[in-house]
């Protein structure tokens, strides 16, 4: 009796959260709320479901994701701007045109910090697989070389990130007033998502993946080079910080290189919500930090962060592995 | 006699006629007469700060390096200490020894109440969740402390005076060719705390508390067969290493009289204290002493060396924004060390030490 019913729980408690504020707030407002609630966790799942794979498949509690974060949004910015000096498709009228360069943008971030990803993990995490404590001193020491090296390239000072022109203002659907920016990126969000879930779950690749978070040796004993997934998977992970990287950047319309330490924290609580090593749990745990910051940011501006912390510390305490299983 | 005993009579015998104890006494010596053989001001802030920072290393080498946790939060409760000072001094202006004492006792008392917190919910799972869940109360604190601006001076922060003899102004006069002010007292005000800090922690770790707290760093496994209730152990330290952290920070507070959240609760504090247990050692408590000293040392020395790289290479900005960017090097170092130097300055010279003991026999 108790299996299905513990089955539906986080789903429950997505709802309930979801639905609650409709009592305090009117419902235009409310939507128009959620809906930058569910922007915030779609960019919070893209930078948090890189580092809960890695977490999940590698064991590498990776702190130098934010520093890839930060990387992803400054050449985001920089491929942007050449873009279109280039083409000038930033500033046209048509919006298909807006959507292609910022997908351009962002694809070049991805591709870029892959690569970098790939250098990092081969560099200098490969030499300290299995030591924890060493892990997370080497990405520390990562994490303040990648950012000085953005200090060193683009300069220490904020820049202003450009934005398409039809990106900015706002669709009016019934008199509610709907922000176009997080609208398009719920939906490159979701896309990722499903494309992400769709490897995981249909690929050869993806169930090696998933095999590897759940027992890495069992794999390596099926004949499998388990170190070239590593590579892969961090790579995977790279490219995903630094999509989110580039889509947060647009979302705040600045970027400064200790950009990653900020949201990096979010990743980290959205991960352990969700559950270490699961897509599914990075999603919900994201959506749900997401949506509880915005209302509580509207209700009680001071109070934003402490539902946040609110949140873990519940959630930890009723499921202490997170709300979902590894390799789910 | 079992094993144990055994180890601690030759440790006893030994204690007063090991060169590192004379290493010691002279350590002491160098730290208590350091207003006398230097008059600058600027030396003795970074002696000073080397004295602090050693004791909160050290503090954070209980956890890391005796028990084999990793906590990314500890510059909280150093931040708790200072800010408890701060408040009481400067935001209600109770400036007397009462209150300065009143202060460290409670940012002690939460100090540890909240790290019981933490660990009861965070380290019952695994030790990694610890890391993440005390990066993330971190940050929770720091941004509290910039928001809160009607208890917390916000960003601007707090300065205030201190009572009595600790004031800035007073001076008692000149002894031995130096002046005693308020300034020079604090400072040894605060190497006394050190100091015993220092002692209560080496009493810590060579407690049969701390006996089973090396156990658990080298075997969980093993520790939880024994029937040690090893999480229980590990809250232990980590709560007996925040109070020494709150005291440290309390005794920071003393010394700049002033406390802001980037000053003694930023994620940058915290980095630098990684960087020092490494440099030093980890498992060794006197890393600290040699980690926070190449660290001040290099940051104090460091603004010449720039000045130095720009006079040297004029017309390279590129090579100037290389040197600006210290802590690039810093980043580098981190690496560096995990490969080369895993154990640190101390860690490798009691290797080296106990190689020249086993060849002698």
């Amino acid at each position: 009796m108790s299996s299905p019913w513990k089955r539906w729980l986080p789903t429950l408690i997505v709802l309930a959260i979801f639905l609650s504020p409709l009592l305090l707030i009117n419902p235009k407002t409310y939507i128009t709320i959620t809906i930058s609630g569910l922007a915030m966790g779609m960019l919070l799942f893209l930078v948090s479901s890189g580092f809960s794979l890695i977490f999940g498949f590698l064991s590498v509690l990776n702190l130098a994701h934010g520093a890839l974060f930060a990387w992803g949004a400054y050449i985001g910015f920089t491929s942007f701007t050449l873009i279109n000096q280039w083409t000038g498709w930033g500033g046209s009228n048509s919006i298909f045109l807006n959507i292609i360069i910022f997908l351009l943008a962002l694809i070049v971030a991805g591709l870029l910090v892959a690569l970098l990803g790939i250098i990092t993990e081969r560099l200098v995490i490969r030499p300290v697989y299995g030591s924890h404590l060493f892990q997370i001193f080497i990405t520390v020491g990562a994490m303040i070389v990648m950012e000085e090296l953005i200090r060193i390239v683009w300069g220490p000072n904020d820049e202003v990130m450009p934005v398409p022109i039809n990106f900015m203002g706002s669709w009016d659907f019934f008199d509610v007033v709907v922000s176009r920016y997080p609208l398009i990126a719920i939906i490159i969000g979701l896309v990722l998502y499903l494309v992400i879930l769709t490897i995981l779950r249909k690929t050869k690749i993806g169930t090696i993946v998933r095999a590897g978070v759940e027992n890495p040796e069992m794999v390596q004993v099926m004949g499998h080079n388990i170190y070239r997934y590593f590579t892969g998977v961090f790579a995977a992970g790279s490219a995903l910080a630094a999509i989110g990287g580039g889509m947060w950047a647009t979302f705040v319309k600045s970027i400064h290189p200790a950009m990653g330490g900020e949201v990096i924290v979010f990743a980290l609580i959205v991960a352990i919500i969700g559950g270490l090593g699961s897509m599914t749990g990075s999603v919900v745990g994201a959506l749900m930090v997401g949506l509880s910051y915005n209302y509580v940011a509207y209700l009680v501006p001071k109070a934003a962060l402490g539902i946040t912390m609110l949140l873990l510390v519940i959630i930890l305490s009723i499921r202490p592995t997170g709300l979902f299983p590894e390799g789910t | 006699m079992n094993p144990v005993q055994h180890f601690r009579l030759g440790e006893n015998e030994a204690r007063f006629r090991s060169p590192s104890f004379f290493f010691r006494i002279l350590l002491l010596a160098f730290f208590v007469f350091t207003p006398f053989m230097f008059r600058s001001f600027e030396v003795l802030d970074v002696v000073l700060k080397i004295i602090i920072f050693s004791a909160l290393v050290a503090s954070y080498d209980v956890i890391l390096g005796y028990t084999g946790i990793v906590s990314l939060g500890h510059v909280l409760y150093f931040g708790i200490g200072s800010y408890f000072v701060g408040i009481f001094m400067g935001k209600f202006g109770w400036t007397s020894y009462g209150h300065l004492a009143l202060a460290f006792l409670i940012a002690i008392v939460i100090s540890g109440i909240l790290s019981v917190l933490i660990g009861l919910f965070s380290l019952r799972i695994r030790a990694i969740f610890f890391a993440m869940v005390t990066l993330a109360f971190m940050e929770f604190t720091f941004i509290l402390s910039s928001q809160l601006r009607s208890i917390t001076g916000g960003d601007d922060g707090i300065s205030f005076k201190l009572p009595g003899i600790l004031a800035i102004d007073f001076s008692y006069g000149k002894f031995l060719g130096v002046d005693f002010t308020g300034r020079l007292i604090s400072y040894y005000l605060i190497l006394i705390l050190s100091l015993i800090l220092f002692l209560l922690m080496l009493r810590f770790v060579h407690s049969p508390v701390g006996r089973v707290l090396q156990s658990i760093r080298d075997n969980e496994q093993r520790s939880i067969a024994l029937g040690y209730r090893t999480y229980l152990f590990q809250v232990i330290a980590s709560s007996f290493a925040s109070c020494v952290a709150a005291v440290a920070g309390g005794c920071f507070a003393i010394w700049v009289r002033y406390v802001s959240p980037d000053s003694s609760l930023s994620v940058p504090i915290m980095l630098d204290v990684l960087l020092m247990v490494i440099v030093g050692g980890m498992g060794t408590l006197y890393g600290g002493i040699f980690g926070a000293a190449f660290l001040m040392v290099t940051r104090a020395f460091l603004p010449k060396l720039q000045v130095l790289i720009a006079s040297l290479l004029p017309g390279v900005p590129f090579a100037v924004r290389l040197s600006e960017r210290w802590l690039f090097y810093f980043g580098l170092l981190f690496i560096i060390i995990v490969y080369f130097f895993p154990k640190g300055i101390v860690g490798t010279a009691q290797e080296i030490l106990s190689r020249k003991k086993v060849e002698e026999k």
